[in-house]
Order: structure tokens, then sequence, then C-alpha cells
């Protein structure tokens, strides 16, 4: 079955000579939706409508498209990082707590420094959630390597606990005082991102992810380091032969990906809440291991898989609003998708692969 | 014996029990071979089918049976995809955590409640005392007048245990999971195996979270198993991949979480939420501090290509 799916030299029709991935994502995409046309129709919905409010609702006016721009942005950010992780075998699921941390630490910067200067706060407290996330994600790589637990498990873990952080950080000493809600008081206005198109609520976030995406992928497949993480996840074997330090690959990695989850952690408090609030990290950091897989683990191809999650997200919003299907049948359409490129992607792996 | 370590001891039971039953779904899963990372979506769909089944019919028999079924479908889901695919089991697993949490909300609202957010109540079983025991002091009241599926949780360590150890099955089971090629050397097809273990563990594990509607909190709600299939998923390694030391870390995790009673208790000034991360940082310092010496079932997480095929 779809274990031939993608096998290049298997393609002998010029009618499929699309690179094989390409129709691995449109097959996992269409079967997506046919998930979700079931799921409707169990609700007692017509999925023609649905799927027509969601369109509106993602797409209806220049506000739509831009709340749904400023979705996928974290989404974008964190699905680079997980991206570059699995090319390398380093499954790091910390992405959630990688973007608490982020926030927090940005958050904290900016209720510590009255900085003036709007481009150097947004940038010093944009460097603390960098800092922030690297941090968190060298602490789970340095427990993974040094006492030979299971990276997965580790980063699993730690999120629960960043999480946790966050919220006594905001019951504790980063809490507004009388507040009703955990949340930290607001940012001043020069450590708010300014908006991109003005009179929207679009801000400069997208341009942070879209430029790390092209760096991403420029570092991945023009440098000797983005060499050695992808010899580093085809065989742990050759890298050793060739010399590639093991920690310093996957502590580099992991902390690449938790900079920039903790990028994105701190774009979400400057750009869209001004203040750190309880849960803002929460599915983040799935939502960009669906990112990553739909974009097949190649960094450019996360702006349009991280596009796609953003405003299905927006869309389905809307549909709940309109016609009242619920909403979460977008983490249905994402673990669908995740299994199915999963599926045509395990065929494609070498027998008894490490 | 003071009411205070007797509320602590009882809480440390009762939260370790779905753990527990997670966790030797799990055992059956890794020693096949099938990394558990879906413990969390196999419990939370159990939870599920044991609220809705028991809530629609009435039955709480038939939400067990419906809890069963759930756990089993999504370890069908994650078999197809880990083995017969060969995915990357791991993020098949979180993958199938996924689409469990978007489906069960989704069905949740709107099949369940028809556009809303329905508020189930579920009968919670009775405990069912065991005569003569439950009359020891002490002991009697904590350990003996349980509900059902606290003591299936932990008299199910004993014939796990005789089953991987001694049976011929399960000799062939960790075959698949240690050596899958030597076990197909001897006739039994490890994909085959692979795929059964999956299902029947999950189907395990979806009792834990009946144990969770059923026996304590009597409604579902969204993503309710809340990293209590990670956690398990990290007993079975500190129980290296056997019953009774991973009974015994469900125990000590437990004990972790029902820490938040003697804070309460002795007044101690600390911050709920650091509590609340205590099994998670304890589950991490174990796994830590014998990380070194954990010897995983050696052909796990590595798939199965059947050698007569491809």
């Amino acid at each position: 079955m779809s274990a031939d799916i993608g096998q290049p030299a298997r393609i002998r029709s010029p009618l499929l000579a699309v690179h094989p991935s390409t129709w691995r994502t449109i097959f996992a995409m269409a079967a997506g939706l046919g998930v979700t046309a079931l799921l409707i129709l169990s609700v007692g919905a017509d999925p023609l409508t649905a799927y027509r409010t969601i369109a509106l609702g993602a797409f209806g006016s220049l506000e739509r498209v831009t709340y749904g721009l400023n979705r996928a942005t974290p989404y974008i950010l964190c699905g680079i990082g997980v991206s570059l992780c699995f090319r390398a075998k380093v499954i790091n699921i910390g992405g959630e707590g990688q973007i608490a941390i982020g926030g927090l630490c940005a958050t904290w910067v900016a209720l510590t420094w009255p900085i003036a200067n709007p481009a150097i706060a947004i940038g010093s407290a944009a460097l603390g959630g960098i800092a922030g996330g690297m941090i968190w994600a060298s602490l789970a790589g340095g427990i993974h390597l040094g006492r030979g637990v299971n990276e997965v498990l580790v980063t699993l873990l730690m999120n629960f606990i960043a999480v946790l952080l966050v919220a006594e950080a905001l019951h504790s000493w980063i809490g507004e005082i009388g507040a009703g809600f955990p949340q930290s008081p607001m940012l001043t206005a020069n450590y708010r991102l300014p908006k991109l198109i003005a009179g929207t609520d679009l801000h400069i976030g997208i341009l942070f992810a879209l430029v790390a995406a092209i760096l991403a992928n420029i570092v991945l497949w023009c440098t000797s380091l983005g060499f050695a993480w992808r010899i580093f996840g085809e065989s742990r074997m050759a890298a050793r032969y060739a010399g590639f330090s093991r920690g310093r690959l996957t502590i580099g990695v992991m902390a690449l990906a938790g900079g920039l989850a903790g990028l994105a952690g701190a774009i979400e408090v400057m750009g869209i809440h001004y203040r750190l609030i309880e849960g803002f990290s929460k599915g983040f950091g799935f939502n960009a291991i669906a990112v990553a897989l739909l974009a097949a683990l190649k960094p450019w191809a996360v702006i349009p898989a991280g596009l796609f999650f953003g405003f299905l997200e927006t869309g389905t919003q809307a549909m709940q609003r309109q016609i009242g299907v619920p909403s979460s049948l977008v983490i249905v359409i994402q673990g669908v998708t995740m299994l199915l490129v999963l599926a045509a992607m395990g065929g494609l792996r070498p027998k008894g692969g490490s | 014996m003071d009411s205070a370590v007797l509320d602590f001891l009882a809480a440390t039971i009762r939260i370790a029990t779905p753990l527990m039953l997670a966790a030797m779904g799990g055992i059956i899963s890794e020693r096949a071979g099938v990394f558990a990372v879906g413990l969390e979506g196999m419990m939370l769909a159990g939870a599920f089918g044991a609220a809705a089944g028991t809530f629609l019919t009435g039955s709480t028999a038939i939400g067990i049976a419906s809890s069963i079924g759930c756990g089993a479908l999504v370890g069908l889901t994650v078999a197809v995809v880990a083995v017969r695919f060969r995915a990357d089991q791991m993020v098949t697993g979180l993958a199938a955590n996924a689409l469990v949490a978007g489906l069960t909300s989704f069905l949740l609202r709107g099949v369940i409640g028809h556009g809303r957010t329905p508020v189930i109540h579920t009968a919670l079983l009775d405990p069912w005392p065991v005569p003569g025991l439950s009359a020891i002091p002490v002991i009697g009241s904590l350990l003996f007048q349980q509900p059902p599926l606290t003591y299936l949780a932990f008299t199910a360590t004993v014939p796990l245990y005789w089953f991987l150890v001694n049976s011929h099955a399960g000799l062939l089971l960790r075959a698949a999971g240690e050596n899958p090629a030597a076990a197909y050397s001897v006739g039994a097809n490890p994909a085959k195996i692979r795929t059964v273990a999956t299902i029947a563990g999950a189907a395990i594990t979806g009792l834990g979270g009946a144990v969770l509607v059923l026996q304590q909190v009597g409604t579902f709600s969204d993503g309710m198993t809340g990293g209590r299939g990670f956690l398990a998923l990290a007993a079975i390694i500190v129980g290296r991949w056997m019953p009774f030391g991973t009974m015994a870390a469900c125990l000590v995790f437990g004990a972790a979480e029902a820490m938040h009673l003697w804070v309460q208790v002795l007044g101690l000034p600390v911050s709920s939420y650091i509590v609340q991360m205590l099994p998670y940082l304890l589950a991490l310092a174990v796994l830590a501090a014998w990380g070194r010496s954990v010897v995983m079932p050696a052909a796990i997480g590595v798939a199965y290509g059947d050698p007569d095929r491809s």
C-alpha cells in the first residue's frame, strides 16, 4: 500500500513526477479532510457548510487573516526547531515547556528593566526568552546525555515542571497583585511588538518566523553543522566514524530548538497578550510536532505547514461560534495528519533502522 | 495509627491505581518492542469510553467494557502505524495522544452534548470489602475495602509476572522485544506479536482511564489524564519492565502526589504548584539516578521488517 508511496525509483509516469513527499503530504491532508467530514457529519452538520465557515473564518477579512498569521507564528518558530531535532533523530518533545519558560523569562526582563528605546527593550526581552528556552532545553539535553535517560521522557516530564513553574511564578513573585486571574502586570508600551499593518493585530513576529525558517534551511543544507546533524540522524555509527561529537550535536540542536521555542514564548507575551498569563503555552509544543511532520521535516516547508494549522485553527474557532461544531476538530485533524505522514514516512526507512 | 498517615496511605493507593493499570499495559507493549508513549492517549480514551458508556447506558459494566474497547482501538491505531508501517514509535505514540485528546473533546461536545459541553455524572463503583480481611484494624480499611478495579490493578501483577517469566507465550513476547529475528527463527511472527501486545496492553491501559472516571472523579473532562500516562511510562523504566518493580514505582509516584495532604496537615509554607511538581521531579530524579544502569528491551523502538518480504 502506502509503503510504495515515495520511493522515487518506482515512479515512472511523468504525471507523478512531483517529489514523492509532496504527494505524501497532499494525501495526508486529503485523508485528514475526509476524516473531518465524517466527524462533522456525526454531529449532524453539513461538511461543506462547515468547510465554508472554516475558510471564511480563516480568510474572510483582513482581520481574520492577520489573526491566523499571528496564530501561525509560534507554530512556525517551534516547528523549525522540531524539524531540525527530528532530522538529527533527537526526539525533543519539550516545545511547550520551552515556550513557557521563554515567556516567563521575557516577561521577567520586561518587568525588571524599564528600557525606553523600544528596539532595545524588545530585543532584550526576546533575548531573555531565547536564553530561557535554550537553558531549559539544554538542561533536558544534559540529563539525557549525562544520565542516559530517554530524551522523550525527559522533555515530557520537564514540560509539566515548566508549566507548573510558570503557574507558581504567576501566583507569587511575577503575578499582578489584586488581579482575579493568574497573570502578570501589563507590559509597558515599549515592550510591545510593533504592528506590521497599522490598525490590525498583526505584529512583526511573523517576520522573525520567516527569517528563522530561511536561516534554518541554510544551516541544515549549506553548513557543515547541518551536514553533521543530518549524518547524526541517519546513522549514529557513521557520525561517530566521522568524528562528530554526540554530545555537542545533541545539545546544540536541542538548544537551538529551545531558543526558537523561547522566542515564540516571548513573542506570544509581547505581541498577543502583553502580559504573561497562565496556560498561554498550552498545546503549542504538540502543534509544533504536527507542523514539522506535515512539513516532512523541511525547515522551509514549516512555513506553509505552520500557516495551514494557524489558519485552520482560526477557521475552526469561527466554525464553532457559527454552526456549533466543536473547534477541537483541529486537534483531530492534526492527530490524523501526523499518523498518516508517519505511516507514509515509516515505509521509507531502511529495514531495522536505528 | 495517626489518621493523617492513614489518609496519606489511602491517597497513595488511590493515585497509584490508575498509574498501575496504565503501567501494566505499557509493560506488555514495551516488552514486545513497542514504546508505550501512547499510554496517555490510551488512558484518556479509556476514561472517555467509561464515562460515555456509563452515561449513555446507565451501566458501569458497559462503561468498563467500553473503556477496554476504546483503549484497544487506540492500541490498534498505534500498532498499524508503528508496527505495520514501521513508523517512529515515539512520535506515533505522541500523535495518537493528540488524536485522542482532540477526538474525545470533539465527541464529548459534538455527539454527547449536541454542541455544548455536557455535564456527565457517572455513579462511582462501590467498594467491595473482602470478607474477613476487611475487619482487620487499620490494614483492613486501607487494603481490603477498595473498589473492584483497585484489586484488579494490584493483583494483576502476579499473573503478568508469571506470563512474562514462565509462560511460552511470554517468552515469545519478550523475544519480539529483545531479538525479533530470533523469535522469527523459531516460527513466531514478531510483527503479529507486537501488534497483539500493543492492542492488549492498550486495553489494560484503558481500564486505568476507567478507574479515574468510575472510581475517582465520576465525570469526564478534556485531558483529564493530565500526564498520568507519562508518569506510568517513567514507572515502567524505574521498575525495569517487571510488574513488581513497576508497582513499587507507581506507589512511590502516588506517594509523591499525595504529599499535598502532608503539606496541608502540617501547614507547611510550600506553594501547591511546587507540591504538584513533586511526582514529575521525582520521576526525573529517579530516572536520572538510575538511568545509566537501565537495560531496555534490546529491540525496543526498532521497527521489525518481515525478512521474507521487502
